[in-house]
């Protein structure tokens, strides 16, 4: 009887050491068969994507009729200056809102990001586009335009 | 009777050992049949982020960037050398080690048109090598520019494009 119980007993113990290991293997091929996520947006991407718009050239030009680009819009946008498409004369904070609005809408199409926001200011606000969700997994990037001794901010944001 | 108890007592730690290491034996083995398996996958996310570094490099490489003839842009591909280089590209065959690559303008949206000689620079595409993509590519935002001219003038024209770089599978 004594025997019995003690076989009892260690028969017990080996099954909870099998359900301990068991256990502790599971946890480690859980971690091992986890997929790293991959980043929606990487932030690279958000940085070259604010380089390559501040670079685009526009139809709106100077009084020398030469396209200004956007970041000469933005600099036009802050003095309040005006430029000329088609010889009408346009407010360059228009024609900057215009164009982003376009490029944001064909650039950020795919469903990896779910909302976007881009603010550009310097003293004062300047352009502030926003659509879609705001999520708590987010990449941005921040570029700073010199402008008579003050600075425009452009800032972009994308939410995954 | 108590000799005969201690060999009994042995008896189960031998066999208990025996069945702790068959036991970690056979998780090890099954472990290791996990990760083999894996190998081709890990195989494939490497050739992925090459290709996702190589994609960011590639619009400052000289073959492409603008360089200072665009006054020191970054993330700007020169138009002109890329439609030169199209038409070197066999001298330059495994030079990237990729499939293919490709330059999309994304704004301002035109009906898409491959560029060629014969409709450059009305055209939206620019394709580097005449293959299919396959497999997984890796892209970035850039600003495609050529020189344009305005009465007396030239300018800068650019636009905003993606370049992509595409890489076969892994078999």
């Amino acid at each position: 009887m004594k025997i019995g119980k003690k076989a009892q007993e260690e028969m017990v113990g080996f099954a909870l050491i099998i359900i301990i290991v068991a256990v502790i293997l599971l946890i480690f091929l859980g971690f091992s068969l986890k997929k790293p996520q991959k980043e929606a947006v990487e932030s690279y991407e958000i940085e070259s994507f604010i380089e390559a718009f501040l670079q685009y050239t526009s139809d709106c030009k100077n009084d020398r009729n030469i396209p200004l680009s956007i970041k000469e819009l933005i600099i036009s946008c802050n003095k309040n200056e005006k430029c000329y498409e088609n010889s009408n004369e346009k407010e360059s904070c228009e024609v900057l809102n215009e164009i982003m609005t376009g490029i944001i809408g064909e650039s950020w199409k795919t469903d990896l990001i779910k909302g976007y926001e881009l603010n550009i200011f310097s003293d004062k606000e300047l352009l502030s586009l926003e659509s879609g969700e705001k999520t708590k997994n987010y990449r941005g990037s921040s570029q700073d335009i010199p402008s008579e001794g003050n600075l425009i901010e452009v800032v972009f944001v994308g939410y995954y | 009777m108590k000799n005969k108890y201690g060999q009994i007592k042995i008896q189960q730690m031998a066999f208990m050992l025996m069945a702790v290491t068959l036991f970690f034996v056979l998780v090890g083995m099954f472990l290791l049949v996990i990760r083999f398996s894996a190998l081709k996958e890990t195989a494939s996310t490497l050739e992925e982020k090459n290709a996702m570094l190589l994609v960011t490099r590639l619009a400052e490489s000289p073959e492409f960037s603008c360089g200072k003839a665009f006054g020191a842009k970054i993330s700007c591909v020169d138009e002109d050398k890329v439609m030169n280089l199209k038409e070197q590209i066999n001298n330059y065959e495994n030079f990237w080690g990729i499939e293919n690559i490709e330059i999309r303008v994304i704004y301002p949206k035109i009906e898409e048109k491959i560029c060629g000689f014969d409709n450059y620079p009305n055209c939206n595409i620019i394709k580097l090598y005449d293959k299919e993509i396959k497999g997984f590519d890796a892209s970035n935002f850039v600003s495609l520019c050529r020189k344009e001219k305005s009465d007396s003038e030239v300018y800068d024209k650019c636009e905003l494009a993606k370049l992509m770089v595409s890489y076969k599978k892994v078999k």
